[in-house]
């Protein structure tokens, strides 16, 4: 290679500038034509194409002196006119693709300038090809033919421009590098020029390197070395014909055409002899040697590039072996180590190796090691009419395209013999170092922009089946279907009379067994032991009579007592929303049940949760599946239940309604719940505590928390509940109570404008503050006026964004005041130091308390993005004793 | 291609206003003799020019080039995103300038 000198550098340099800004201008002012507009340019172009294709390929021929002239005519005409009738419906412009169902289309952005390489292999046909899709796609090209095949390939690039224009394409969309001795050069000026988009090359392995290490984006296509394995049950004739087109087309030049033979030893004598019949020339294996002596080069072990696309007889010739007839293609039996094989190779000539297999698997793992050889990732043929083998075979075989019974040339262009795209350029993804396996084609050639429309967001809403409300309803029971009833509950049950009042209501002759060792905190081992003994008892129905812990745990008791393969801890898995999550739970559940609630607070009775105590921390199971089918809202359950339970519980169902209101999974369903339970908790607990007999206002706090179960069963809580299960589970608290002491730090942190936003679809708004103040609204609350006027109110500046007073602050603290009179007329505990916790205990316990409430599912649908920093200020303000807001 | 002249004087400076109508494909002869002419400011309104040809694109480079050397202003006013959008493509620094874009070559990739 001759030295270039600075100034002839500089000569070059300008005219990359030049090519690259005429490309630059014209794929700018491409951006604007329409579909109509481009696909008249692609007509007209497709048109001269066709027209000149006979020409064309003489003049390829006669230029390079490789294939076959009237194959090469072939070759254009699939470049053109197979290439029009693949894409000339397709858009290529503007929205190209709708997805009703993802809620989204795709819009087409051109690449821009792109730098064709154009091999002297299909020095015309490649030119052709890549400028009808640069057209279609609206970018400009620029080619850098091969220095051997320059002329024809710029004379195919003139041509069909020139059509193009005549069109109404933008001038110099097509430029190409003239022939000249530094050709090579400003190509290689060109692979790194910045306003060069893309790299397109197809050509030989050095240049197709060059442009992957150019930097820029390229689709370059791996070397080739096409195994065909031809099965037992493969036509004979008629595979040996189109082994034959194949492999002659063009003298071999083309990289997806048959290199070695895989044959099945039943067919071997019969195939061979085929061959031969119509005019092969089959080596003995002295000839071998010589074939391999002539056609490899013993320097690189590659093929000889003087003999590619060179016709059988001038090889035979090259390799001393005399033939007095026309030869189509030489056959070699590749003898001993396959892999070693020195004609085990890419041999773009009309070579071709073959091997006599015993089995499916010897077959499959000869291809292999011709696939690995040196073509991982191109292309494999088949012949076989065993669906079965043409699987395995496709599965084990690496290539971009697996020919099945065609010739694997012709047939890896698309568009003649099956329907892959039409290409000249050949994907072989990550195994021949190429970003794509696809027969690369316009598809390629554009960016892709997705517009996602926001999805829909479908609201359900679940709950209990039938729900018996009113004093004295559990009389229902008498017409529950039911032979065999298993009694879940605690010890307390049998002491209160509960578990009478419940026998007495099954229906006559229902067998009953109990299991009443449920405690305030269930864990697995118990409900393994309750599990164990329905096992005995085999019931029909499962009657939970209790508190929240006992229905929960009654839950979790039937769902392995339904279904004994399942795994706590997999159906325990954390999850960010419900309809992404991974746990699968059962559709149905097979043994009926039936929830009593004894206590007017978790209204588990109507929820899909349930809780279970794992050692310090607690974990929830959500489901459907979960939901009891009957429930039984009687209030004579609860008409015995001290002062301190009944406080504690209605401030587990005061949170409910609110953490439930302000969730980011609200909706206009559960809103109305959670409101009407507030409105009824704040009316009935002061009438309950003060008249603790009246059977009306404890069915009222008994329909509240089945309300305001509804409305946490569909919408969830918040971070008030991660926090109480938190603090419950480390320090023992009841889990109202425990929810009670961070009541009001958290209505006031929801009530600022969060720090940090939620990011979830079905909370397109943050709304808590007036959620906050609709619910102050609708129990009869004033706005506080103190608030508006004196603005610095927020009692924890760590809580509020700098200027964040709002409009509902007023109604807000109205809430918050509300709710710390209610907690001190109930003599609820309002803060953690009111629990008795010592203050050395609660402040080495906070790290484990803000780690637990953090990993909480109940934080993720709260209204406000719960940072870590913000939980531990939420902790530490919910421990000093509480003055009225 | 047709234009529309208006003409506006802020202060000293004599100012003309030309309209684009439809398809930008050649040199405007008007717009030409305004720079030659006496006018410290010409802007080229294109509210209703549909397309720029590549001949539109080298003439407005050549023709910011020639202000630029004779110390008059050109400027592009009301020009829509399609337009917009091929000076974007063009990577013609003078252009985007003219246009009171940002230039489009300075920017690397970036994620």
């Amino acid at each position: 290679m001759t030295a270039i000198s600075k100034e002839q550098e500089q000569i070059l340099t300008e005219r990359a500038h030049s090519l690259t800004r005429q490309a630059r201008l014209s794929a700018a002012v491409f951006s604007q034509y329409s579909q109509a507009q481009v696909d008249r340019i692609v007509k007209a172009m497709t048109t001269c194409a066709i027209d000149n294709a006979a020409r064309l390929a003489r003049m390829a021929h006669e230029e390079t002196r490789m294939g076959v002239t009237e194959d090469k005519v072939l070759k254009n005409l699939v470049a053109s006119e197979f290439l029009y009738a693949q894409i000339k419906d397709k858009r290529t412009v503007g929205v190209i693709k709708e997805l009703p169902e993802l809620n989204m289309v795709e819009v087409a952005e051109p690449i821009g300038v792109i730098l064709g390489l154009a091999p002297v292999t299909n020095p015309t046909s490649t030119v052709i090809f890549k400028s009808i899709c640069c057209a279609k796609t609206r970018n400009s090209i620029i080619f850098s033919p091969h220095l051997m095949a320059a002329e024809s390939s710029n004379l195919a690039a003139k041509l069909i421009y020139e059509a193009a224009l005549e069109a109404g394409a933008p001038k110099g969309f097509i430029t190409w590098v003239d022939k000249s001795s530094r050709l090579r050069r400003l190509s290689e000026i060109l692979f790194a020029h910045p306003e060069v988009d893309l790299i397109f090359a197809t050509g030989g392995t050095q240049m197709v390197r060059a442009a992957y290490s150019s930097g820029k984006p390229a689709l370059g296509v791996g070397a080739g070395n096409t195994p065909v394995y031809v099965h037992k049950t493969a036509n004979v004739p008629s595979a040996a014909m189109e082994i034959i087109i194949s492999k002659t087309f063009d003298n071999g030049t083309e990289c997806p055409s048959e290199q070695t033979l895989i044959i099945d030893r039943e067919i071997v004598d019969e195939l061979i002899s085929e061959f031969r019949r119509c005019g092969c020339y089959i080596c003995d294996e002295a000839e071998v040697e010589k074939i391999a002596d002539a056609v490899i080069d013993a320097r690189t072990g590659g093929m000889n590039y003087r003999l590619v696309g060179q016709p059988a007889n001038l090889i035979l010739e090259q390799a001393g072996i005399k033939v007095d007839r026309h030869i189509k293609m030489i056959l070699c039996p590749l003898k001993g180590e396959l892999r070693l094989h020195r004609l085990a190779v890419e041999k773009l000539m009309p070579v071709l190796g073959y091997v006599a297999v015993d089995s499916v698997e010897e077959g499959i793992n000869r291809a292999l090691d011709i696939n690995y050889g040196g073509g991982t990732g191109h292309t494999a043929g088949i012949f076989c009419e065993d669906d079965g083998v043409i699987e395995r075979y496709a599965d084990a075989i690496n290539a971009g395209r697996i020919i099945v019974n065609s010739p694997s040339s012709i047939g890896g262009l698309g568009g003649v013999y099956n329907h892959l795209n039409t290409t000249l350029s050949f994907g072989c993804g990550t195994g021949g170092g190429n970003i794509t396996t696809d027969n690369v084609g316009i598809k390629n050639l554009l960016n892709y922009k997705r517009v996602p429309r926001r999805k829909n967001y479908v609201i359900s809403f679940q709950t209990t089946k039938n729900i018996y409300s009113n004093p004295g309803s559990i009389e229902h029971l008498k017409s529950l279907k039911c032979k065999n009833a298993f009694v879940i509950s605690s010890r307390s049950a049998s002491r209160r009379g509960h578990l009478s009042m419940v026998k007495e209501s099954l229906p006559e002759g229902c067998h009953v067994d109990v299991f009443s060792d449920i405690g305030t905190e269930p864990d697995f081992p118990t409900i393994q032991r309750a599990v164990q003994a329905m096992r005995l008892s085999k019931p029909d129905a499962i009657i939970a009579l209790g508190g929240g812990s006992v229905l929960d745990a009654a839950k979790i008791i039937r769902l392995f007592y339904d279904y004994p393969e399942l795994n706590v801890q997999e159906l325990a898995v954390n999850f960010l929303d419900f309809h992404h999550r991974m746990v699968e739970f059962p559709k149905d559940m097979r043994t009926q049940l039936v929830a009593i609630p004894t206590t007017s607070g978790t209204g588990s009775e109507v929820t899909p949760f349930a809780v279970l105590k794992d050692g310090f921390r607690k974990v929830s199971m959500i489901d459907e599946c979960m939901i009891p089918d009957v429930a039984i809202i009687d209030a004579q359950f609860t008409k015995s239940l001290p002062r301190e339970i009944t406080s504690d519980t209605a401030f587990d169902a005061l949170t409910h309604a609110l953490e439930s209101l302000v969730s980011t999974f609200s909706s206009d369903y559960t809103d109305g719940l959670a409101l009407e339970a507030l409105r009824l908790i704040f009316e009935a607990l002061p009438e309950t505590l003060k008249n603790p007999g009246s059977i009306l206002h404890r069915h009222k706090l008994h329909n509240a928390a089945t309300l305001a179960g509804m409305a946490i069963g569909n919408a969830s809580v918040g971070v008030n509940h991660a926090l109480a299960h938190a603090l419950g589970a480390r320090f023992d608290i009841p889990h109202g109570r425990a929810n009670g002491v961070f009541l009001l730090s958290t209505i006031e942190y929801n009530a600022q404008i969060p720090s940090k936003f939620v990011s979830i679809p079905c909370y397109p708004l943050w709304v808590a503050d007036r959620k906050y103040a609709r619910a102050a609204q609708f129990i009869g609350l004033k706005e506080e006026a103190q608030a508006v006027d004196s603005r610095p109110q927020v009692e924890n500046p760590h809580f509020a964004m700098e200027g964040s007073r709002g409009q509902y602050d007023g109604m807000v603290l109205a809430l918050r005041r509300a709710v710390y009179d209610l907690g001190r007329l109930a003599g609820q505990p309002l803060s953690v130091s009111e629990l008795g916790i010592d203050p050395a205990d609660y402040q080495a316990a906070l790290p484990e308390l803000v780690e637990t409430a953090f990993s909480d599912m109940s934080v993720r649908s709260n209204p406000r993005y719960c940072l870590a920093p913000e939980i531990l200020q939420l902790f530490q303000a919910a421990y000093a004793p509480r003055v009225r807001p | 291609m047709s234009t529309k002249k208006d003409e506006a004087k802020k202060s000293d400076k004599k100012i003309e206003r030309v309209r684009i109508m439809g398809s930008l494909e050649r040199a405007v002869d008007e717009i030409d003799r305004l720079l030659a002419g006496s006018t410290d400011e010409v802007e080229i309104d294109f509210s209703t020019c549909t397309f720029i040809a590549v001949e539109g694109l080298e003439w407005l480079e050549e023709l910011l080039l020639r202000a630029d050397s004779v110390k008059r202003t050109v400027r592009f006013v009301n020009v829509p995103p399609t337009i917009y959008k091929v000076f974007k493509i063009s990577h013609i620094e003078s252009l985007m300038k003219a246009a009171g874009g940002v230039s489009s070559t300075k920017l690397g990739p970036a994620c």
